[in-house]
């Protein structure tokens, strides 16, 4: 399905200077380069596999659930659609599930949900099992996802886990925890926030950051990044 | 590489997807969306994705999700038999005692296969 | 699901890489650089890279492949029943993360210590040498900064 917006809209302004690199090799980048050459000479894996899979990685980068939020925010019909068949509302964002492999990568499942909030009910999501979450869509979990930390706490817990965010609710808003533990994914579609009337879908796109489709943050005019979250120990660790 | 997880995904998903590749192979869904339900206390000795905080709560129907082979028996490479999921939604205060009362209106959902359910 | 403890019960000695040791003191963290550079891309170039690494090496996430993985974890399986040709299953790996970023790595920061974890995995288990480890990584950089 072609996507359809502008996006050329540096053409004509002349050249912008070069975004700047870091012009020196650290032994870090080193050694991620020599494991993957002595790994890939042993076997352990192929060099495609590895393109594969890191393609899949930078691909699914920035997010397409973002898009898909703003998107269903405008047109009440592709809402709808989002709301009962994410899979193929998927499509309309450049996501198709049964990619890179054909059935799915190896770990996601193709079975998306997306949970619509209203300004009386907020969804959070976690996997207190192991660290499911809708990679196609939403591209890696943040480190704090799969931390005993939020597993644990988050469903027993969620306004006080929700507060370390940053975000606080009052107690008529009824805060839903999606614990996704079998085949299912979820993300969440929050409330578009006053202050955005006549905004286009680029613009609306900005503010849905990956927190706000977990569902640890709210949209706002003005936050287009996600917080960072300070990692606390769990004080009896499970081991996944 | 082979890995039996990409076989068995690439023998009977490719194409369709999974859980889409399961769909229709489980008879009719015992349970529909309202149904009161209880999460049985079935032993889990070997691997289970039933979470214990749910164990015997009651809880609402949400969603019938799909069909699946349950994980139960997945783990094992068992495929051949599927059953429905569904997600339910519990008052969080009938899952944890302590919860606040002043936020009574709280709610968890969380998937289940059709064995963990009974009707209350 | 019960919480799966790992074979063994208590905590793993890890025993440092001298290697790894080396890097760890001396290597740059992408955060140092990045700010030095005036760059503003919150990972390294080579993050997508590992976890297609990570990825490659074992299966990922909620698969049934990881089911089975936790069945050795709860000790009901042997660990040569698991995935016989996961080089280093995905569990495993983490597992050994989550705890060598609590000891031997925990003053490095993420996703640094991510591959100094891995590597460390790939080393105990014989998968690569620190030897040739260490002879690959000075031929990288001469590849890498040739003129």
């Amino acid at each position: 399905m072609s996507n359809d917006h502008d996006h050329d809209h540096d053409h004509g302004h002349g050249h912008k200077p070069p975004a700047p690199m870091v012009e020196e090799i650290s032994d870090f980048e080193a050694l991620e380069i020599a494991v993957r050459e002595l790994a890939i000479e042993k076997g352990l894996f192929t060099a495609e596999d590895h393109r594969r899979f890191t393609e899949f990685a930078e691909h699914i980068g920035p997010t397409p659930a973002a898009r898909m939020v703003a998107k269903a925010w405008l047109d009440p019909e592709y809402k709808k659609l989002c709301l009962t068949d994410a899979i193929k509302a998927s499509f309309a964002v450049g996501v198709d599930w049964l990619n890179p492999t054909g059935f799915g990568t190896p770990s996601d499942y193709t079975d998306l949900r997306v949970l619509e909030d209203t300004p009386t009910m907020h969804h959070v999501v976690v996997c207190t099992l192991c660290s499911c979450y809708p990679r196609p869509i939403l591209g890696f979990q943040p480190e704090w996802y799969r931390t005993p930390n939020y597993r644990r706490r988050l469903v027993r817990w969620p306004r006080q886990v929700l507060a370390e965010f940053g975000l606080t609710l009052p107690p008529e808003v009824e805060v839903r925890v999606e614990d996704s533990n079998q085949k299912c994914r979820f993300i969440v579609m929050p409330v578009r926030p006053a202050g955005t009337e006549g905004w286009t879908e680029d613009q609306l796109t900005e503010i849905v950051t990956r927190d706000c489709l977990i569902g640890v943050a709210l949209p706002k005019p003005g936050m287009t990044t996600n917080i960072p979250l300070p990692v606390h120990k769990p004080a009896k660790p499970a081991h996944h | 590489m082979s890995q039996h997880d990409r076989t068995h995904h690439a023998k009977i998903a490719t194409g369709k997807g999974d859980p889409q590749c399961f769909k229709g192979t489980a008879g009719p869904a015992k349970f529909k969306v309202g149904d009161r339900v209880r999460i049985k206390n079935l032993p889990d000795i070997f691997y289970t994705r039933c979470q214990v905080y749910t164990r015997g709560a009651i809880g609402e129907v949400a969603v019938v999700t799909h069909e699946s082979p349950a994980p139960e028996d997945e783990a094992w490479g068992h495929v051949d038999q599927s059953e429905w999921f569904y997600i339910v939604r519990f008052k969080q205060k009938d899952l944890w005692p302590e919860y606040p009362a002043n936020f009574a209106n709280d709610t968890l959902q969380t998937e289940f296969s059709e064995r963990w359910l009974e009707s209350v | 699901m019960t919480e799966a403890a790992k074979p063994g019960a208590a905590r793993t000695e890890w025993t440092p890489v001298p290697l790894l040791e080396e890097i760890k003191e001396h290597g740059r963290v992408w955060e140092d650089l990045a700010n030095q550079y005036g760059v503003t891309n919150p990972d390294p170039p080579w993050k997508t890279s590992l976890d297609g690494m990570c990825e490659a090496l074992g299966t990922t996430s909620c698969s049934p492949a990881m089911a089975v993985e936790k069945r050795w974890l709860d000790g009901s399986i042997d660990r040569k029943d698991v995935g016989g040709a996961v080089p280093l299953p995905l569990l495993e790996r983490r597992w050994e993360e989550d705890e060598l970023s609590e000891t031997l790595y925990q003053d490095v920061p993420f996703p640094e210590r991510q591959l100094l974890a891995l590597t460390h995995s790939l080393i105990k288990r014989g998968l690569v040498s620190e030897e040739d480890l260490a002879q690959r990584m000075k031929q990288v950089h001469a590849r890498l900064t040739a003129e």
